[in-house]
């Protein structure tokens, strides 16, 4: 909803995120606020800023696979882990960082199509599981290929990132670094729905019956989500690379692609917006544990060890949470709570 | 391209010939054969399980009958997907509701035009350039259709927060934006209030002479039907037992008997 006084004087205007002038505004203090944050956060906090970047491309793509295409993917970060790789052995032959991640990002696409080609026949449950075999099959493949590909058991080394001769080690560059590919892809992911692709999508997951008989070649369109969803993920895997400087099949669990799918369903499926707050939520939740943990630990007081031991299920909880009380997500939560900000004081409709 | 049959000047644009459909040990259809013509609003009406919708649904290709053939602007289409029909010009409208209930009623009536459009998924991560140019200009045929349909209001409402004759007017929008050759709507009036079935009508009619689009429909409302309708089949078990305007249906022995049964 808007409030009066807002005229658009062409249609594309019509499809913008930010339409007030007060919404661009604070964008503009976001923006300068995640600039100057390196300077007072610690580097540790800046390290978890990287990763949360990292954490959210990848479930952007999620969001295209399963939030508009409506196709589940479980093993999200396989294909994080297929674009890790493919950056590493890059890297390793001395390919620049700006081709690097193209490159890994359409290595991690080509992939995941082989996963999705059973979507021709099949959907819903049985779907996840053809790529929970992606899942499954990902660490086996790395270790049974001789280790002179893939580094084997061991796990390969990653090149460190240097962007024109200008070394990229340290903390504070990598959050730029990182958060300059995630403002990108926010704007990609923000536009996509406004788009021909984007609306095919979302109309096979709404109705591939319909969607079929309108012209709109569902099974091309299923496999063209999972190709663009890992596209993102396949970026995440780059930066991913050079953040760790090290990559190693065990990094890439099942577990991670749970936890992906969990922010994005606490977040809200149907939203970029959803994204970025679940990611935002379940890290802000696991940091404060950790940093209580933490803190107890030190003091010697009892319940440090449990407490971290008790991250997984407390957010496990959370997610129970969110789904009882907000099975559409934050993102829908926050739409509800705008409007009645917005209509106040006439109650909400 | 087969022989192309033409009557009082005007060609077929949609042929079923000899259309046999079974289902085990049912026959749906027991050789079903219907033209349509160029610019003709052409009904199909039977009792309940004459085989109406099936014979719809071998038209869409969603059924594949046994045997007999589907021509459509005389290219033999049985054995298209029913993508591949859309293409070629044929376009529907669905029994109940088939929208997209996530995205607006503007949005619904665009992806109708997905065939027509031509930016892909790395066009549309871009955005900017191509894909912005190809949205102002869809957007703006889509608003002709929401003119057209008296849409204006609910334009950006999502369809699924719609009411009933909202949506199926959105469904009639989203089938027109295929720019269809011919348009084949299954039960169009069922549900609906007699406002609401008396501005459909008007827009079937519409279709017809401000478009020019052929119209097939299945209907079970005859007082709409005999009055809108150029030319009418009634199927009854299956099978054609008659054809004609609504003047010569509506004194045809064979309509009266299996409407009003053998008693009448």
């Amino acid at each position: 909803m808007l409030p009066t006084g807002i005229h658009f004087e062409s249609y594309a205007a019509e499809t913008r995120v930010l339409k007030t002038r007060r919404s661009q505004v604070w964008l503009a203090i976001l923006v300068a606020a995640l600039l100057v944050a390196p300077f007072f956060a610690g580097a540790y906090l800046t390290g978890i800023a990287s990763e949360m970047f990292i954490t959210l491309m990848a479930v952007y793509g999620l969001y295209i696979t399963v939030g508009m295409a409506g196709q589940i993917n479980i093993a999200q970060s396989a294909f994080v882990g297929v674009g890790a790789f493919a950056a590493a052995k890059l890297s390793g032959y001395g390919v620049p960082v700006f081709l690097v991640i193209p490159l890994a990002a359409f290595c991690t696409g080509c992939v995941s199509v082989l996963f999705a080609l059973p979507a021709s026949r099949v959907k819903g449950l049985y779907l996840a599981l053809t790529t929970l075999a992606a899942q499954a099959m990902f660490p086996i493949v790395i270790y049974a290929l001789p280790p002179g590909w893939l580094g084997g058991l061991a796990g390969m080394p990653v090149e460190p990132l240097t962007v024109f001769g200008l070394d990229l080690g340290s903390p504070a560059r990598l959050y730029y670094f990182t958060l300059a590919i995630v403002a990108v892809l926010t704007v990609s992911v923000f536009r996509i729905q406004h788009s021909r692709f984007g609306r095919a999508m979302i109309a096979v997951r709404d109705n591939d019956v319909a969607a079929e008989v309108m012209g709109i070649p569902v099974f091309k369109v299923k496999v063209m989500s999972f190709f663009v969803g890992s596209l993102f993920a396949g970026i995440a895997g780059a930066c991913m690379a050079y953040v760790l400087q090290f990559v190693t099949a065990s990094s890439f669990t099942l577990f991670a692609s749970v936890w992906y799918l969990g922010m994005l369903i606490v977040g809200g499926l149907h939203s970029p917006l959803g994204a970025i707050l679940g990611v935002l939520f379940i890290t802000i939740v696991q940091e404060s544990l950790h940093k209580v943990a933490n803190t107890l630990m030190q003091l010697g007081a009892g319940g440090g060890g449990t407490l971290f031991a008790l991250t997984s299920i407390i957010l496990g909880g959370c997610i129970l949470i969110a789904l009882i009380f907000e099975p559409r997500g934050l993102a829908h939560r926050w739409a509800v709570l705008r409007k009645a900000f917005q209509i106040w004081p006439f109650p909400r409709s | 391209m087969s022989i192309e049959a033409v009557s009082n000047g005007r060609q077929t644009i949609l042929e079923a010939e000899a259309l046999c459909l079974r289902f085990g040990a049912v026959e749906t259809l027991k050789s079903v054969s219907l033209s349509v013509m160029e610019s003709e609003i052409h009904a199909v009406i039977g009792p309940n399980g004459a085989g109406k919708s099936s014979l719809l649904n071998c038209f869409s290709g969603f059924y594949r009958p046994q045997s007999g053939a589907v021509r459509f602007k005389g290219i033999d289409i049985s054995d298209l997907p029913p993508h591949r029909r859309a293409e070629l010009g044929m376009s529907r409208t669905f029994q109940g509701i088939q929208t997209y209930p996530s995205l607006t009623a503007r949005e619904n009536i665009l992806t109708g035009f997905h065939m027509r459009m031509k930016t892909g998924p790395f066009s549309a991560l871009i955005w900017w350039g191509a894909t912005r140019r190809e949205e102002e200009l869809y957007t703006a045929r889509a608003e002709k259709i929401i003119e057209f349909l008296e849409l204006e209001e609910q334009r950006h409402t999502h369809v699924g927060d719609m009411s009933y004759g909202m949506r199926k007017r959105v469904d009639l929008g989203r089938a027109i934006a295929l720019e269809p050759a011919i348009l084949i709507m299954d039960e169009p009036m069922a549900g609906m209030s007699n406002e609401e079935k008396e501005d459909l009508a008007r827009f079937i009619l519409d279709i017809r002479e401000g478009l020019g689009i052929p119209v097939v429909l299945v209907e079970h409302d005859m007082e709409v039907v005999m009055s809108i309708s150029d030319r009418v089949t009634v199927l009854d078990f299956g099978q054609v037992i008659a054809c004609g305007t609504p003047d010569e249906i509506r004194a045809h022995p064979a309509v009266i008997d299996a409407y009003l049964g053998d008693a009448a």
